[in-house]
């Protein structure tokens, strides 16, 4: 990184501001590295499993991963970016997929609107966690932890504790899988890279990304600038359920089956894409291509350890280590400013 | 006076983008009491900072009886005698009055805390210094003065050598500070070395033995208190610097239309009855002491806090202000004391922080127009004489004074006509505070409102052209600035309520 | 003016303040559930529903007690519950198939959460990591290592019968056919022990001293980062305790469950009074909240409405009581 500090006389102070590489300001130090790592997992991965690894396939099977981590992970950059968290957002998915697979396959509701119940329940969720964190001041890891159980209980009274399983492309109701992937045109990647763009402009061009950028970093101050803060940091929830009812859309369509009770390990999974990317926990900061970025690593994490033949369980410490240390970078980039 | 006890010589220190002190010296001797005097931001207080080890210096030496010493915390200088009462108050409020007093070195028997034994050495303590409290109330049940004589018992019963008074009497009332006074002539007849920091004039006149004074974080010289004049002391805390001819009569053009009113206003014990009405062009000062409930005041009419009870009219008509929002789409803007919590959002940008209040106007539906966004950011950055590299700067790595101007700006930007200025110059350097009060003066002009919060005394004299005094939560005064003296206005600070 | 602040404050306390103020509620609330059950379902009025309320409130009150502590320092441990199956886990592996005897792998199994308290803390206190965020890793952490040590089939401690089973008569005895529940007198035990903890000692004060203004305590010359970690390390201790009482109770523990617990832990902590901001709460507070959360698992089913229920109720009486601790202070600082 070119990183002159130039220092400039200033009203009898020194003022510092900091001269970068043109590319490098642009693109951003940490996407670049992110992408390095990214192919240096991707080739030790293939010469770990002697060349197995490489070709389509598993490049396919990890972007079916991709897909609904993806819009876990987009949801919860709004989130933490007002400076909250949310780690209900797996179960939340799950109970979205159960609500709205079960609502299809038994109540024999059509796919087109099985798939807006979904966003429905999402959003519901959303509305909950946002209106209790703005709204009341409920700190976001308490309506997390509530709305993750409650997510989790409701979908299992919902469907009686059974597992749904959502329709093959052959079956009645299995276009949906178009959305997923079609023949071999992998549809959900194009979709999942749209509403990337759709959030990066939501969030850099936007009064609402503004607003929500800027409650992250000071909400006192932004309030006392006559803002309706408690409006636009519901809105970065409401967001981020509508985001988590997508991804329950692409999870049913790569995966089929859903059980009741689960969902938690994803959490963790988006959190990790999201802090990879640059998003700092403190708010105020975030990074839609580094959301991205993060997500496709910690999907090609999970289709390598699967590769290798190793414990899922391992993705799980794996993660868990990846966020401690990529929220310790921040905590001590932060540090060093001060 | 005695023999030197503590010696700091040539102390550097910088933080980013501020050269807090340039090779500062201070000499303390025993059975002394040594004013640091200076304004805001002339160094004083980071200075005490260097020496109790919470910040780090930069080069220079300390010697304490005779020994060159570093303290790397507050700890360590504790236990080597050197203590300091804090200007803001660094106290528990969930725990009680001994358990504060004695946090760190709680006396014990075996494992259990013997909290039977803190309170009475805590008692035993505040008989010696002839004031009463109750050493097992919890903390934040007292009032802010009794919070202090509870921050320099503390300060005492560290058998200190050295310690070190932090704009001690900012937030005491006349009687409270008497009681102070007479607990540091004890100290320094028990030969103790006294550091006492304050920006009363009177105040230093009556209880040091010498001055040292500081300005823009450098050090300008010593003197003994009895042979200087008060004049001597404030040229060399001025220095060069030629600010605003203090004003001798009301500016405000005759009969100029009230663009505020406030009725009756109550919100919490803070703001009791408070009634007073702003014109238009008029610079309306608000003094009192540290917790007179002045800001609160403020907030509380800006929707900040909840109000109880009470009428706000703004251009006669008669408001409901139930959060900022309400106060903003009346035209007041609110620029606070702390800019960094509450005034700026010091990760984004100079052009986005001047356009927060007012960024519908700078949005075609969802989207934002930077472009516009830029060009008006830009044009307060000229009118403003803002130093900046340039509007999509971060405002984090401007100065004070400048940081100030862009809060300025975003209310210039929503066009507010009632400007409410809390406490505008603190943390602010010397040169640019004249600058902001040119700014000020101007802005009356133009015919903006603005009410001055301010604990500067010489601040409330220079700019105001009426002046409302508080005290308790309540109004107790009110003067034009024809017939205002420090005297009166302090009479009215310290009034006692019945 | 002083004065009358204080003597306010000293004696003009209500009937509910005297008694404890919220602790005093929710033990009455505790009663008015109790006899709601009971008046709802004939069930619900036996001996063995109270020894089944006290099976699930040994290891739930356990975590509670420690999760007060981080609580405490306006933190919170997201890891005891997943972190409790993990312990169970690896030391019912040692015992199981390994052969080590009971006393040592109850031992080990207390060892690990004391190791992992310590990880949380470091993460807390050393890194700065946000509370939360660091435990909500140890908890995936746990959960992995856990599966992954017992290579994902439960384990079942050794039964009453068995040789080791002694160690289930910690918590329940039987005696003519009848099963005592002395496992509540050594929860009152250790209720009494950390009060004292919590009250009289440095470690007590200082946790919630953090709790209160961390920059002040520090600046008082504590050392800060060391008791913050002690916090965590209690906790972690407690999480230990809780996933022996958790296997004496229960046949087998199942890798990958234990999601949830914290939830019953926390609420039962919040709803005893323990401030989400920091330095108010009690430990008889949390023991109390603790039997609303363990009447809610045991009653609910009486009136005919699954575990899972159970789990949405939880949730919702968990944002109850952090509304009404907002509320309280919010009444506070209008004051």
């Amino acid at each position: 990184m070119n990183h002159n500090k130039t220092s400039k006389k200033m009203g009898g102070r020194k003022v510092e501001s900091i001269k970068q590489n043109p590319l490098v300001k642009k693109v951003g130090f940490n996407r670049i590295v992110l992408c390095i790592v990214l192919l240096l997992m991707y080739g030790l991965f293939c010469a770990l499993t002697g060349g197995a690894f490489f070709g389509l396939r598993r490049i396919l099977s990890a972007l079916n991963y991709a897909y609904f981590l993806g819009f876990l992970s987009l949801a919860v950059t709004f989130v933490i970016a007002t400076g909250g968290i949310d780690f209900s957002i797996g179960p939340v998915m799950f109970c979205c997929a159960l609500i709205a697979g079960f609502c299809f396959t038994i109540y024999g509701v059509p796919m087109p609107a099985a798939l807006v119940i979904s966003l429905v329940v999402g959003l519901v969720f959303g509305i909950f966690n946002g209106y209790l964190v703005a709204y009341w001041d409920v700190p976001s890891f308490i309506t997390s932890i509530a709305s993750m159980n409650i997510a989790k209980g409701v979908a299992s009274v919902f469907t009686k504790t059974q597992s749904v399983s959502w329709p093959q492309s052959s079956q009645e109701g299995g276009w949906f899988r178009n959305l997923v992937t079609s023949g071999e045109v992998p549809v959900g990647l194009i979709i999942l890279l749209v509403v990337a763009v759709i959030c990066a402009i939501i969030l850099n061009q936007t009064k609402m990304g503004r607003y929500i950028l800027s409650l992250g970093s000071n909400k006192e101050a932004v309030r006392l600038s006559g803002v309706n803060v408690k409006k636009w940091e519901m809105s970065a929830y409401v967001l981020c359920g509508l985001l988590v009812g997508i991804s329950a859309i692409f999870f049913v369509g790569a995966y089929t089956t859903v059980q009741p009770g689960y969902g938690d390990t994803y959490n963790n999974e988006a959190i990790a894409g999201c802090v990879m990317g640059g998003t700092s926990m403190a708010g105020g900061l975030a990074s839609i291509s580094g959301t991205i970025i993060g997500v496709f690593i910690i999907s090609l994490l999970q289709e390598g350890i699967m590769a290798l033949g190793l414990d899922k369980n391992l993705q799980l410490i794996i993660t868990g280590l990846i966020v401690i240390v990529a929220v310790f970078a921040d905590v001590v980039a932060r540090r060093r400013k001060n | 006076m005695g023999e030197v006890i503590l010696t700091m010589k040539g102390i550097d220190k910088s933080f980013p983008g501020v050269h807090a002190l340039d090779h500062v010296d201070l000499e303390i001797r025993k059975g002394e009491v040594h004013a640091l005097m200076g304004e805001n931001g002339a160094g004083k207080s980071t200075l005490m900072k260097v020496l109790t080890g919470i910040y780090k210096k930069d080069s220079g030496t300390i010697t304490y009886e005779g020994k060159e010493v570093e303290f790397h915390n507050t700890r360590e200088a504790q236990d080597a005698g050197v203590v300091i009462v804090h200007q803001e108050l660094n106290m528990l409020g969930h725990l009680t009055v001994a358990q504060n007093i004695f946090i760190g070195r709680e006396f014990k028997k075996g494992i259990r805390i013997d909290d039977k034994k803190m309170n009475e050495e805590a008692k035993k303590l505040f008989d010696r210094m002839h004031i009463d409290i109750d050493p097992t109330e919890t903390m934040s049940n007292l009032t802010v003065g009794k919070q202090q004589m509870c921050e320099i018992a503390k300060a005492i019963s560290h058998k200190a050598k050295v310690i070190i008074f932090d704009e001690p009497s900012a937030a005491l009332t006349e009687a409270e500070i008497e009681e102070l006074f007479k607990i540091i002539r004890d100290l320094r007849a028990q030969d103790l070395g006294i550091v006492y920091i304050s920006h009363r004039m009177d105040e230093i006149k009556v209880i040091t033995d010498r001055v040292t004074v500081m300005r823009d974080g450098t050090y300008v010289g010593t003197l003994i208190t009895k042979d200087s004049t008060k004049d001597d002391i404030i040229n060399m805390m001025v220095g060069r610097v030629i600010y605003e001819d203090p004003k001798t009569k009301n500016m405000t053009p005759p009969g100029a239309p009230v663009v505020l009113k406030v009725d009756h206003l109550n919100a919490g014990k803070m703001v009791q009855d408070v009634s007073f009405e702003l014109h238009k062009g008029e610079v309306l000062g608000f003094s009192g002491l540290m917790g007179a409930g002045r800001t609160e005041t403020m907030r509380a009419l800006f929707g900040a806090d909840p109000i109880d009870s009470g009428d706000i009219y703004v251009n006669g008509q008669k408001v409901t202000i139930k959060s900022p929002q309400d106060a903003v789409k009346h035209g007041i803007g609110y620029l606070s004391e702390d800019r960094k919590r509450f005034g700026i959002v010091v990760q984004k940008t100079v052009a986005e922080n001047t356009t927060m209040a007012d960024l519908d106007e700078f949005a075609n539906g969802p989207f934002i127009n930077k472009k516009k966004e830029n060009e008006v950011a830009q044009k307060f950055v000229e009118s403003l004489a803002t130093k900046t590299p340039g509007v999509d700067q971060l405002v984090v790595n401007l100065s004070g004074g400048n940081q100030q101007k862009v809060v300025i700006a975003k209310w210039l930007t929503r066009n507010c006509d009632i400007l409410i200025f809390d406490e505008p110059t603190r943390g602010i350097d010397v040169g640019a505070k004249n600058e902001i009060y040119k700014l000020m003066n101007q802005l009356a002009a133009e015919g903006k409102a603005i009410i001055m919060v301010s604990s500067e005394m010489t601040e409330i004299l220079r700019m105001s052209d009426r002046i409302v005094v508080m005290c308790e939560g309540k109004k107790t005064g009110e003067l034009d600035i024809s017939e205002a003296t420090q005297e009166n206005i302090m009479n009215m600070a310290t009034r006692e309520i019945e | 003016m002083a004065n009358k602040v204080s003597k306010t404050a000293g004696t003009n306390k209500s009937f509910i303040d005297r008694m404890g103020g919220q602790q005093f509620i929710v033990l009455i609330l505790v009663i008015v559930m109790f006899i709601f059950f009971s008046a709802m379902s004939p069930g619900f009025r036996k001996y063995t529903t109270v020894v089944s309320i006290l099976d699930y409130s040994y290891y739930i009150a356990l975590m509670a007690i420690g999760v007060t502590f981080p609580l405490l320092t306006a933190g919170v441990d997201l890891s005891i519950g997943t972190g409790l199956v993990c312990y169970s886990l690896i030391g019912g592996l040692l015992v199981r198939q390994h052969g080590l005897p009971v006393a040592v792998g109850m031992l080990v199994t207390v060892l690990i959460g004391l190791i992992f308290g310590i990880i949380n803390g470091c993460l807390v206190a050393l890194m700065d990591l946000p509370p939360f965020l660091a435990t909500l890793c140890t908890c995936m952490i746990t959960r992995g290592f856990g599966a992954m040590v017992v290579g994902g089939y439960g384990i079942p401690w050794p039964a009453a019968a068995q040789e080791g089973g002694w160690f289930r008569s910690i918590f329940k005895i039987n005696v003519g056919g009848q099963n005592i529940p002395i496992g509540f007198l050594w929860i009152i035990l250790l209720v009494i022990v950390m009060s004292f903890v919590l009250n009289h000692t440095k470690m007590g004060r200082y946790t919630r001293a953090i709790g209160s203004n961390k920059e002040a305590t520090r600046l008082s010359g504590v050392n800060v980062k060391f008791y913050h970690i002690m916090a965590y390390v209690i906790c972690g201790l407690f999480a230990g305790l809780a996933a022996i009482a958790y296997s004496a109770i229960f046949a087998t523990v199942q890798p990958g469950s234990g999601a949830g617990f914290e939830l019953d832990a926390i609420g039962g902590a919040i709803v005893g009074g323990v401030s989400m901001s920091g330095a108010v709460g009690s430990i008889w507070g949390t023991l109390v909240g603790v039997f609303v959360i363990c009447l809610l698992k045991t009653g609910l089913p009486f009136i005919g409405l699954t575990a899972n229920w159970q789990q949405i109720i939880t949730g919702l009486v968990l944002i109850a009581a952090v509304l009404f601790d907002i509320l309280k202070r919010k009444k506070e600082a209008g004051k």
